[in-house]
C-alpha cells in the first residue's frame, strides 16, 4: 500500500526529485521534467507508480504519467490521441495498435507467463484428480488438457472424489477476466485453443470453428467477469478461497506481492503454472517520439530493468530476473519449458469476438 | 443504529435539498455544479452516506472533497448509459457495477474501477429460530432455506430487486444456487427453477425500496413501534445486519449459505468522461481509502470487509471467506430473472390508491396524477419504468375521493393477457375529474374496508395503501378517529402500511402521523414529480 500512497504524492515528489537531480548533476541538462503520457495494462500500474521507477525516469528528465486500461480495450476502444505510448500486456494487442498507427515502433522490454493463483487445498485436490503435477523443479503445473476434460463434464468441486477440504457446489473453473476487454483472458484463450486444436496454434477458419465450442464454456460458465486483471487478483488476495479458488494471473502479479512482503500472500496461497503456457509479452507501442524514449529506456537502462525484475517481470536480458529471484528467494522457476505462441492477431481477434458474441453484445 | 439513521436522514435531506435548489439556479443537468479541482462529483448509492466521516477525514488528508448525489442502482445505471452522467459527475459509486456493465454501452462509460470494501448479501435469523430449524451449526444451503420458507417455518424481509442492490443480489444468488448447476445462471434455466423460487419467496412478508428502511422497519415491528406482524429474519447486507447487532436490540445470527452468496464490492469508478483534474483527485482519494489504516477504520465503522489484504478481518465476520456464487454474464439472464420475480415468483401485491380529486387538484396537479398512474401501465420503457409497472397477478384498486370516497375501481392483471387491466387503469385515470372537498381519513378507512373484503377470498398478498392528497382534511373523520379505526382493524390487516405522498398544501405533520400509525413511509411529491414518486413507492409494495 505504501507504493500506492506514493502515487498521490507523486506530483509533489517529482518536483523535489527533479530539483535533486538537477542539483546533484550540477544543473547540467534541462531545468524541468518532460511529461510523457501512457496508457498501460493495469498489472503494470504498481511498477510505474513506484517511486524508484519515477526517480529512474527523472534521471533522464522524464515524468511518466500513466492511466490503466484493459489491453484489448486499449487496442479497440481507448482514445489514444492523448497518449505518447500504449503499453498493453501482449504482442497481439500491441500489433493491433501498431496496425492502426502507421510509423509507430514497438519495444518488448519484459514478459510474464500466465499462471493460476490458488490455494494449497486446491492444489492437493487437483493433484489427486491428476490435473496438477510437479514441474521440472519444485513447482506445480496444471495440465490444461486434463483440466479441459474435467470442465467439459461440468464437474463441480463437491464431485471430486475424496474432497473434504473444499466441498463447494460450484464448477471447477479458473476465474478469468472478460475476454472482450482484457489481455489475460485473451492469453488464456490462446492456451485453451492450442490444446483444443491438438497441441497446435490455431491458424485456419476451420480450426477456429472446431475449437470454439470447446473453449467458449471456459468463459461463459463463469458468468459475469471483471474487465481488468488486477480485479480478480485483488479478490483472490482479500476474499480468499471462497470467492475464487483459482484465478488466472500473470506470474509477475504474484511475484510482485511476494517481493513486497506486506502480508498479502498468506501461507496457504500457491502459484501454479500452466502446461502449456503463453508468455504475455508486454509490448510498448510508441505513438509519439517521447514514447520511443520510454521504450528504449525500459529495454536498455539497467536500473529500470532491475526494477522491472523486482516487480516479477521476466526481463529481455534474463540476468536481471535471475538476480531478483535469488535476492528475494522467489519460489519461481527461471525456465519454463512448455510454452507456446499465441495465434496471430487476426485469428485471436476473431476467436475473441466469437466468444464475446455468446454474451449477447 | 443511530449513526446509520442519522446518516440516512442527512442523506435524505441532502438529496431533497439538492433537488430543491435545482429548480432555482443550479443546472439540473449538473446538480453538483461544474467540474472543479479538488472536488469529486460522485453519483452514488444512498447506503454510502455512512462513509461520510471517512470521506471527511480523507478530504483533510488528500485535499479531495467528495460531493454525493444519491440515486437508486437502477436509476443510476440508466443515468450512466443514457450519457446523462457525462459532464455532470466525475465518478460513480454503487454497491456493484455488474448490472451496469451488462447493459449495452455501460462498459464504455466506465474508466478505472477501484474496489474499496465489500459485503455479501446474507440471511439473518434469531439464534433460537436457527436452533429450532436445526441450523445452529450455520451450515445451511439456499435449497434448505427455500424448503423451510415454502413451509412457512420462518418469515423474512428483503428489498425490492429493482430498487435496491441487496434484494437484487439475493434474487440472483438464490436463483443461481437453486439452479444448482455450479455455473452461471442462464435465461433458459429460470423456468425450471420457478417452483422452488416461488417456495422461497412465499416466506417474504416485508419488502422495501432500500436496505436501510428495511432493517429499520424490521426493528420497529420487533419492538412493537410499528403495528405490523413481527418478521423473523432479514435478507440484507452482512454489514447492515452487523450494524443492527452492534445496536444490540434484536440480534440476528448471520448465515452465509454454504452454496454461496453474492457480494457487493463497492467499486469507486471514474467515468471515462472525467477530466484530468478529476482523474488526479480520484487517484489520490482511492489511494488514501485503500491504505491499511483507513481500511481498518472502514471495517470498524461500516462493518464492511476491507479490500486491502494486509488488514485482518474483525471477529464479527464469522465466515472469513464465504463461497461466491457466479453472477449471470448476460443482460438477458438478469432481465428474465427480475421479470420472473415480479410476474411469477414473489407474492403478488394488492394496493388501494386513495386519490384526492378535490377542487384544488384542478389543472396541472390532476394531470400530474393521471400521468403518474398511466406511467405504471407499461408506457414508460426506461429500466426503472419497466420494472416498476403493474405486474402480472397484481391487484390494483383506484379509489378517488373528494367530499366523500368515490366509486372504487378494482383490476387484477391477468398473467396471460395483461393489456385489458392496464387499459382500464389508464381509462380510469384519464376519467378522473376534480371538484369538492377533502375527506382524507374517511377515504382511508374506506380503503381498509375494501382490502378487508378483497383479502377474505384471497389473503396471500403484499398489501398496502397509497394516499395522494394536495390539501388538509376538511370533511369526514379526523386523525384521531382514523388512529382508533386503524387500531381496530382485523388482525390480518394490521400492519398494512399507508404510503402518503406529500403534495401541494398537504400537511406534513398529518402525513407523518398517518405513516407512523400504519408502519408506512412518507414520499415527497413536491421536490420530485409524482411519476417518480409513484415509481419509488412501487419498491415498497
Amino acid at each position: 500500500m505504501k507504493r500506492l500512497i506514493s502515487i498521490g504524492l507523486a506530483a509533489v515528489l517529482v518536483i523535489g526529485v527533479a530539483l535533486a537531480v538537477i542539483f546533484g548533476r550540477g544543473g547540467t541538462e534541462g531545468t524541468q521534467l518532460t511529461t510523457v503520457r501512457g496508457v498501460i495494462g493495469s498489472e503494470k500500474l504498481a511498477f510505474f507508480s513506484d517511486q524508484r521507477v519515477k526517480d529512474a525516469f527523472a534521471k533522464h528528465g522524464l515524468d511518466v504519467q500513466v492511466d490503466p486500461a484493459g489491453s484489448r480495450q486499449m487496442a479497440t476502444q481507448t482514445d489514444l490521441s492523448k497518449y505518447d505510448f500504449a503499453f498493453p500486456s501482449s504482442s497481439p494487442a500491441a500489433d493491433r495498435i501498431q496496425h492502426d498507427h502507421a510509423n509507430s515502433h514497438t519495444y518488448a522490454p519484459f514478459s510474464s507467463p500466465m499462471a493460476v493463483a490458488t490455494f494449497a487445498p486446491i492444489v492437493d485436490l487437483l493433484t489427486k484428480a491428476g490435473v496438477v503435477h510437479k514441474g521440472a523443479g519444485d513447482y506445480d503445473v496444471l495440465d490444461i488438457a486434463k483440466y479441459m476434460q474435467l470442465t467439459a463434464n461440468g464437474t463441480r468441486w463437491d464431485q471430486l472424489p475424496g474432497n473434504t477440504s473444499y466441498p463447494v457446489r460450484k464448477n471447477v473453473l479458473i476465474t478469468t477476466t472478460d475476454p472482450r476487454d482484457s489481455n489475460s483472458a485473451a492469453m488464456y484463450l490462446a492456451i485453451a485453443t492450442y490444446v483444443a486444436n491438438g497441441d497446435n496454434v490455431v491458424n485456419t477458419p476451420d480450426q477456429e470453428a472446431a475449437v470454439l465450442p470447446k473453449v467458449t464454456p471456459l468463459f461463459t460458465n463463469q458468468g459475469y467477469t471483471q474487465n481488468s486483471t488486477d480485479a480478480p487478483f485483488e479478490d483472490y488476495l482479500s476474499a480468499g478461497i471462497g470467492r475464487n479458488p483459482m484465478v488466472l494471473v500473470y506470474e509477475a502479479q504474484y511475484a510482485d506481492r511476494i517481493v513486497r512482503n506486506d502480508g498479502s500472500i498468506k501461507p496457504d496461497m500457491r502459484l501454479v503454472y500452466l502446461s502449456p503456457t503463453v508468455y504475455s509479452k508486454h509490448t510498448l507501442v510508441a505513438l509519439k517520439s517521447p514514447g520511443d524514449q520510454i521504450g528504449q529506456l525500459l529495454t536498455s537502462d539497467p536500473e529500470l530493468a532491475s526494477l522491472a525484475a523486482t516487480f516479477g517481470f521476466r526481463t529481455q536480458d534474463p540476468k536481471y530476473f535471475t538476480q531478483a529471484v535469488s535476492q528475494h528467494k522467489l519460489p519461481l522457476p527461471t525456465d519454463l519449458v512448455d510454452t507456446v505462441d499465441p495465434p496471430s492477431f487476426e485469428t485471436l481477434e476473431r476467436l475473441l469476438d466469437a466468444v464475446g458474441k455468446q454474451y449477447g453484445s | 443504529m443511530r449513526t446509520r439513521l442519522t446518516a440516512l436522514a442527512v442523506a435524505a435531506l441532502l438529496t431533497v435539498g439538492l433537488a430543491g435548489c435545482s429548480g432555482d439556479q443550479t443546472d439540473p443537468k449538473q446538480p453538483l455544479g461544474q467540474s472543479k479541482a479538488g472536488v469529486l462529483r460522485v453519483l452514488a448509492g444512498s447506503e454510502l452516506s455512512d462513509m461520510q466521516p471517512i470521506l471527511d477525514e480523507a478530504a483533510k488528508a488528500t485535499g479531495v472533497q467528495v460531493k454525493f448525489t444519491f440515486s437508486g442502482t437502477l436509476e443510476g445505471a440508466q443515468t450512466v448509459v443514457d450519457g446523462k452522467a457525462d459532464g455532470a459527475y466525475d465518478a460513480i459509486w454503487f454497491s456493484s457495477n455488474r448490472y451496469l456493465t451488462l447493459l449495452p454501452g455501460g462498459q464504455k462509460k466506465l474508466g478505472t474501477q477501484t474496489k474499496i470494501m465489500s459485503s455479501p448479501v446474507v440471511l439473518g435469523l434469531p439464534a433460537a429460530m436457527l436452533q429450532s430449524l436445526g441450523w445452529q451449526d450455520g451450515k445451511v444451503t439456499w435449497s434448505q432455506i427455500a424448503d423451510a420458507a415454502g413451509q412457512r417455518k420462518f418469515s423474512y424481509g428483503m428489498t425490492d430487486p429493482s430498487a435496491s442492490n441487496s434484494g437484487f443480489s439475493a434474487l440472483v444468488g438464490v436463483a443461481a444456487a437453486l439452479a444448482g448447476s455450479g455455473s452461471a445462471l442462464t435465461a433458459d434455466q429460470i423456468t425450471a427453477i420457478t417452483p422452488r423460487l416461488k417456495q422461497f419467496f412465499a416466506a417474504q412478508t416485508l419488502s422495501a425500496g432500500s436496505s436501510g428502511w428495511l432493517s429499520d422497519a424490521f426493528q420497529k415491528r420487533a419492538s412493537g413501534a410499528d403495528p405490523g406482524p413481527k418478521v423473523d429474519g432479514l435478507i440484507n447486507y452482512e454489514s447492515v445486519l452487523l450494524e443492527m447487532n452492534a445496536g444490540g436490540r434484536q440480534p440476528l445470527t448471520v448465515i452465509h449459505p454454504s452454496d454461496g452468496v453474492v457480494t457487493a464490492d463497492y467499486p469507486l469508478t471514474l467515468l471515462t468522461s472525467a477530466n484530468s483534474d478529476a482523474r488526479d483527485s480520484f487517484q489520490r482519494l482511492t489511494d488514501h481509502l485503500r491504505t491499511p489504516d483507513v481500511q481498518r477504520k472502514i471495517m470498524d465503522t461500516t462493518h464492511r470487509r476491507p479490500i486491502a489484504p494486509q488488514v485482518p478481518l474483525a471477529k464479527e465476520f464469522t465466515d472469513a471467506s464465504p463461497v461466491e456464487l457466479p453472477f449471470p454474464g448476460t443482460e438477458q439472464a438478469v432481465d428474465t430473472l427480475v421479470s420472473a420475480y415480479f410476474d411469477k415468483l414473489r407474492r403478488p401485491s394488492r394496493t388501494v390508491y386513495v386519490l384526492d380529486t378535490s377542487g384544488s387538484m384542478e389543472g396541472d396537479r390532476l394531470q400530474g396524477l393521471q400521468a403518474a398512474l398511466i406511467g405504471l401501465t407499461g408506457v414508460d420503457d426506461s429500466l426503472v419504468g419497466r420494472y416498476r409497472q403493474f405486474h402480472a397477478r397484481e391487484q390494483v384498486t383506484l379509489l378517488p375521493f373528494s367530499t366523500s370516497p368515490g366509486n372504487p375501481v378494482t383490476l387484477t392483471v391477468d398473467p396471460n393477457n395483461r393489456q385489458p387491466a392496464l387499459d382500464q387503469i389508464k381509462q380510469t385515470a384519464d376519467g378522473l375529474e376534480a371538484g369538492g372537498d377533502t375527506a382524507i381519513y374517511t377515504s382511508l378507512e374506506r380503503a381498509y374496508q375494501i382490502l378487508e373484503q378483497q383479502s377474505d377470498s384471497d389473503p396471500d398478498r403484499f398489501t398496502s395503501i397509497v394516499l395522494m392528497t394536495d390539501g388538509e382534511n376538511n370533511e369526514g373523520d379526523d386523525l384521531n378517529g382514523f388512529k382508533s379505526f386503524v387500531a381496530g382493524v382485523p388482525d390480518r390487516l394490521k400492519g398494512t402500511p399507508v404510503f402518503p405522498v406529500l403534495f401541494g398544501e398537504g400537511s406534513q405533520d398529518d402525513m407523518n402521523a398517518i405513516a407512523a400509525a400504519t408502519g408506512g413511509k412518507v414520499f415527497d411529491g413536491r421536490s420530485e414529480s409524482l411519476s417518480d414518486v409513484f415509481k419509488d413507492i412501487r419498491g415498497y409494495q
